[in-house]
C-alpha cells in the first residue's frame, strides 16, 4: 500500500516500485484511506508520507504507529522530505521493528528502497543514511565518538541505519565475525548495553547519538 | 438671576428674625393662653429655636449649594412655622390672623418636600412626586375651603382665632368641620407614606447615597410621629388646648423634630464643605507624576464613594478608556449612580461615574483637579496608543511567522513534490534508456537526475531555513535538537524546557538560537551552550559561546523579542532573552 496525498509523487513511487517488480496492492491519499486499505489488503509493508490531510503535520507518523499496533505483521516505511532525527526516533520508540524512515529522494535509487522493503518485511529496522550521517557527523565538544576507530565509526553508522551484522559484513567486504568484534568493541567503548535484539540496538545507538 | 435670588434670601434673614421675634411677642402678650409658646418658657424657646433654626439652616444650605431648592424649602418652612403663633394675636389685625390661619397648613407639606427632595433638591421616584403634589394640593384646598366657608365665630372647637376670617364668603360650619377632619386623616396618611419612603431609601440606596440622606431621616421619622399623634389627639379631643399635657408633649416632639432637621442640614453642609476641600486638595496631594489611576482612587476616597470611576474619551480611537489606557464600556447612569461629564475649553476631558448622592461634583472639582484630570487623560491616550502599537508589533511578527510557515508549506507541497515526481520520471526514463541500450541518453539522464537531486537538497534546506516544520509540529525540544545536529559548531543543549508555548514564543526562541549559533560560528567560537528555562511566567533563553566579542547589536532579534514584550540582553559572547509565555 502506498499512501501520499500528492498524486504526482504517489504515482511516481508506484511506477518505480512496479518497475522493480514490487506488487502495489492499493493506494491511499490520506491516513484514513491508508488504514482502511491496510486492513483490507494486509500488505507486507505500507509506504507512508509523513504529511497528509487534514492537518498536513504528522498524520503519517500517527498512522504508522496505528498500523504497527493493529497489524504486527505489516511493516511501515515512512517517506519524508525532512532530515529530522526526531521523527525517526519517534517512529522507532514504540515499535522499533518492521519500521523504516527514508527520505523521499531515496525512492529514486529504487534498489535501496527495494532492499529497505525486504528488510522491513524480514522484521528489521531501516533508517536513512543521511539522517545517520547527520547524527554521527554532529559537532561535539568532547566527541565521545573520538574513542572509536575510523572503521568502528563506519560500523556504528551502519548499525544505526538498521543493518544486521551480516549485511554490514557484506557492505564492508569483511567477515561477519569481524563485524561482531567491531560491534562488541563499539558497545564497550560507548558503555552501551549490548542487545541481541537488532532493532533495540538501532534505537539504543540513535538515542545515544542524539543525546 | 442667581444674584437676585441670593439678595432675596439675604433679605429673608431679617424678615425671619422679625417674624420670629414678633411671634415671641405675640405669645408673651395677647396669645398667652392661645399659643403653646405662651404657656411656658420652654415651649417659647422651642418654638423660636425651631423656626429660626430652619431659617438659618436654609440660608447656610442655599449659600453653599445654590443649585438645590433644599435651602429655599427650609427657609420658607421656617417662616411659615411661626404662622400658628400669629393666629393667636388677639385683637391684632384680622388680615394677619386670617393669613396665618391659611399659611399654617403649609408647614408640613414644605417639610415633607424638603425631606424627600434631600439632598439633590430633585424628587426621586413617582411615589415621592405624587405624595408631594398631593400634599401641596390638599393644603391648598383645605386653606381655600377654610378661607371661604369657615366662620370661626360658629366653630365650637375654635381655639386661637375665634373671630377673624377676612375671606369668608359663606359660613358653612359643617363643611368646615368636614374639611378639618379630612385634613387630619390626610396628614396621618401622608406621615405614614413619608416613613415608608424613608425606609425604602435606607434599604435601597448604596453606601454613599445612604450616608447622604442620614442627616434628615431621624428628624423626618420623628416629625411623622408628631404630626400623626397630633392628628389622632385632635380627632379624640376636637379642641386643641395648649395647656393639655398630651398636646404639649406632642408639640415639644414636633419642635424637636424640626430642630433636628435643621441641625442635620447644617451638619451635612459642613461635611460637604470638608469633602469639597478634600477634593480640591487632591491635585496638590498627588504630587508631580502620579501613577495612572491614583486620581480615581484619591477622588473616590475624598467623596467617600469607592465605586467612583473616571473614564476618558479618546476622540481619535472613538472609545472610552481608563487611566491606564485600557478600553472600557461607555459609562451610563444607573439607579443610585450618576454621570458627570467634565469639559475644559469646550473639550470633554473626563466622565466621572459616581453615586447620585454627589449632585454637584462638577462644581466641586476645581481648576487644579481639572488640570490633573487633563494630564491623566493625555497619559491614558498615550498609554492606549502604546497598547495599540504593541498589538500591531505583535501582529507584524505573527503575520511574518505565518507567512513563513505558508511559504514552507507551499515549497514542500508544491515545488519539492514536483521535483520529486520529476526525478522519479527521470529515473524511469533512465531505466528504459538502459533497457534500449541507449548509453548517451542514459548518461545524460543520470546527469540530469543528479541536478534534480541537488536542487531537491537545496530546496529542502531553503524550506527548512524559512520555517522548520518540526517546530510547529513537535515544539522546541526536537526543533532545537535538530538545530544542534546541523550546527556548524558543537552545541550543548544544557536544558530545554519541555512542553509547548505560544507559537510566537517558540518561533522567537528558535530564531534566537539559530541566529546566535550562526553568529557564534562567524566569531570563530568552538562551542556554544544553549539553555531554555521556564521561570514562572517567563521563558528565559540563553546562548553562551566562546568566540570573539560580538559586534552586531542583533537588532532584528531585539525587535522580534521586543514585539512580544520580551527583553533581549546582548553581551559580547552571550545572548539572553526573556519572553512572556503566559
Amino acid at each position: 500500500v502506498v499512501a501520499d496525498d500528492t498524486m504526482l509523487t504517489r504515482q511516481g513511487i508506484v511506477r518505480l516500485l512496479r518497475d522493480a517488480n514490487i506488487e502495489v496492492v492499493a493506494e491511499a491519499q490520506d491516513a484514513q484511506g491508508l488504514l482502511h486499505q491496510v486492513r483490507l489488503a494486509r500488505p507486507d509493508v505500507a509506504l507512508v508520507d509523513i504529511r497528509m490531510p487534514p492537518t498536513h503535520t504528522d498524520e503519517g507518523l500517527v498512522a504508522a504507529q496505528a498500523i504497527r499496533a493493529e497489524h504486527p505483521q505489516v511493516g511501515v516505511l515512512v517517506l519524508s522530505q525532512y532530515v529530522e532525527p526526531s521523527y525517526a526516533l519517534r517512529l522507532l520508540q514504540e515499535h522499533p521493528e518492521r519500521v523504516g524512515y527514508l527520505l523521499k529522494e531515496r525512492v529514486f535509487d529504487i534498489a535501496t528502497v527495494v532492499d529497505a522493503l525486504r528488510r522491513i518485511a524480514d522484521g528489521e529496522t531501516v533508517i536513512d543514511p543521511t539522517i545517520v550521517a547527520r547524527l554521527v557527523g554532529r559537532r561535539r565538544q568532547q566527541d565521545p565518538l573520538a574513542v572509536l576507530s575510523e572503521r568502528e565509526r563506519e560500523v556504528l553508522g551502519l548499525i544505526a541505519e538498521g543493518l544486521s551484522n551480516r549485511a554490514i559484513a557484506a557492505r564492508l567486504y569483511v567477515t561477519e565475525r569481524t563485524v561482531e568484534a567491531h560491534t562488541t568493541q563499539i558497545f564497550q567503548k560507548l558503555h552501551l548495553p549490548e542487545s541481541p535484539d537488532q532493532h533495540r540496538r538501532v534505537l539504543a545507538v540513535l538515542t545515544y547519538l542524539r543525546a | 438671576l442667581t444674584r437676585r435670588a441670593n439678595l432675596a434670601r439675604l433679605a429673608a434673614a431679617p424678615i425671619a428674625l422679625a417674624v420670629g421675634l414678633g411671634a415671641l411677642a405675640v405669645a408673651q402678650g395677647p396669645g398667652r393662653f392661645t399659643t403653646y409658646a405662651g404657656h411656658s418658657g420652654l415651649a417659647a424657646s422651642l418654638t423660636v429655636t425651631a423656626g429660626l433654626a430652619l431659617v438659618a439652616a436654609g440660608l447656610v444650605t442655599s449659600f453653599s449649594r445654590p443649585a438645590g431648592q433644599i435651602g429655599d424649602l427650609a427657609l420658607l418652612a421656617g417662616l411659615v412655622w411661626f404662622a400658628p403663633v400669629w393666629v393667636g394675636w388677639d385683637k391684632g389685625p384680622p388680615l394677619v390672623r386670617s393669613l396665618g390661619m391659611l399659611a399654617a397648613g403649609f408647614t408640613f407639606p414644605l417639610l415633607l418636600h424638603l425631606v424627600l427632595a434631600y439632598p439633590s433638591g430633585q424628587l426621586r421616584g413617582t411615589a415621592a412626586r405624587v405624595l408631594i403634589a398631593a400634599a401641596y394640593l390638599e393644603a391648598a384646598l383645605v386653606a381655600l375651603g377654610q378661607a371661604l366657608f369657615r366662620d370661626p365665630f360658629y366653630d365650637p372647637n375654635c381655639w386661637a382665632n375665634c373671630t377673624d376670617n377676612d375671606f369668608l364668603v359663606r359660613s358653612l360650619p359643617q363643611l368646615a368641620r368636614a374639611i378639618e377632619a379630612t385634613d387630619r386623616w390626610f396628614t396621618v396618611a401622608a406621615a405614614t407614606a413619608l416613613v415608608a419612603l424613608c425606609a425604602r431609601r435606607l434599604l435601597q440606596d448604596s453606601g454613599p447615597a445612604r450616608r447622604a440622606v442620614l442627616p434628615v431621616i431621624p428628624a423626618a421619622i420623628l416629625l411623622a410621629g408628631a404630626v400623626t399623634a397630633h392628628a389622632v389627639a385632635l380627632q379624640r379631643r376636637l379642641l386643641e388646648d395648649p395647656s393639655d399635657p398630651a398636646f404639649r408633649t406632642i408639640f415639644a416632639l414636633g419642635c424637636t423634630a424640626v430642630i433636628l432637621l435643621a441641625a442635620g442640614l447644617v451638619w451635612a453642609t459642613v461635611r460637604t464643605r470638608i469633602q469639597r476641600r478634600a477634593v480640591a486638595r487632591i491635585a496638590t496631594n498627588l504630587g508631580q507624576a502620579p501613577p495612572p489611576g491614583s486620581l480615581q482612587a484619591a477622588l473616590a476616597q475624598a467623596v467617600g464613594d469607592p465605586e467612583l470611576r473616571i473614564t476618558y474619551w479618546l476622540p481619535n480611537a472613538e472609545h472610552y478608556v481608563d487611566a491606564t489606557g485600557r478600553p472600557v464600556a461607555e459609562p451610563v447612569a444607573a439607579p443610585g449612580r450618576a454621570i458627570t461629564t467634565l469639559v475644559r475649553d469646550g473639550r470633554q476631558i473626563a466622565v466621572v461615574s459616581h453615586t447620585a448622592a454627589l449632585p454637584e461634583l462638577e462644581r466641586e472639582l476645581g481648576a487644579a483637579v481639572r488640570l490633573a484630570l487633563e494630564n491623566e487623560r493625555l497619559q491614558a491616550e498615550a498609554l492606549a496608543q502604546l497598547d495599540q502599537l504593541r498589538a500591531s508589533r505583535i501582529r507584524i511578527v505573527e503575520t511574518s511567522d505565518s507567512e513563513r510557515r505558508r511559504l514552507e508549506r507551499d515549497l514542500h507541497d508544491g515545488a519539492q513534490q514536483r521535483l520529486l515526481a520529476l526525478s522519479y520520471d527521470l529515473r524511469l526514463a533512465h531505466a528504459s534508456a538502459q533497457a534500449d541500450g541507449d548509453a548517451p541518453t542514459g548518461t545524460l539522464l543520470t546527469e540530469t537526475t543528479d541536478h534534480a537531486l541537488a536542487a531537491l537538497g537545496e530546496l529542502r534546506e531553503l524550506a527548512h531555513g524559512i520555517y522548520p516544520a518540526i517546530l510547529a509540529e513537535a515544539g522546541l525540544t526536537p526543533a532545537l535538537a535538530s538545530l544542534a545536529d546541523a550546527a556548524p559548531l558543537p552545541v550543548e543543549l544544557h536544558t530545554v524546557a519541555q512542553g509547548r508555548y505560544p507559537a510566537a514564543v517558540e518561533t522567537a526562541t528558535y530564531l534566537l538560537v539559530a541566529e546566535a549559533l550562526e553568529d557564534a560560528a562567524g566569531r570563530d567560537a568552538s562551542h556554544a551552550t544553549v539553555s531554555v528555562v521556564r521561570t514562572g511566567e517567563r521563558l528565559v533563553v540563553t546562548v553562551q559561546d566562546n568566540g570573539t566579542d560580538r559586534t552586531s547589536a542583533m537588532v532584528q532579534l531585539a525587535d522580534r523579542i521586543g514585539a512580544l514584550d520580551g527583553q533581549l540582553t546582548v553581551e559580547p559572547t552571550r545572548l539572553r532573552a526573556e519572553l512572556l509565555c503566559g
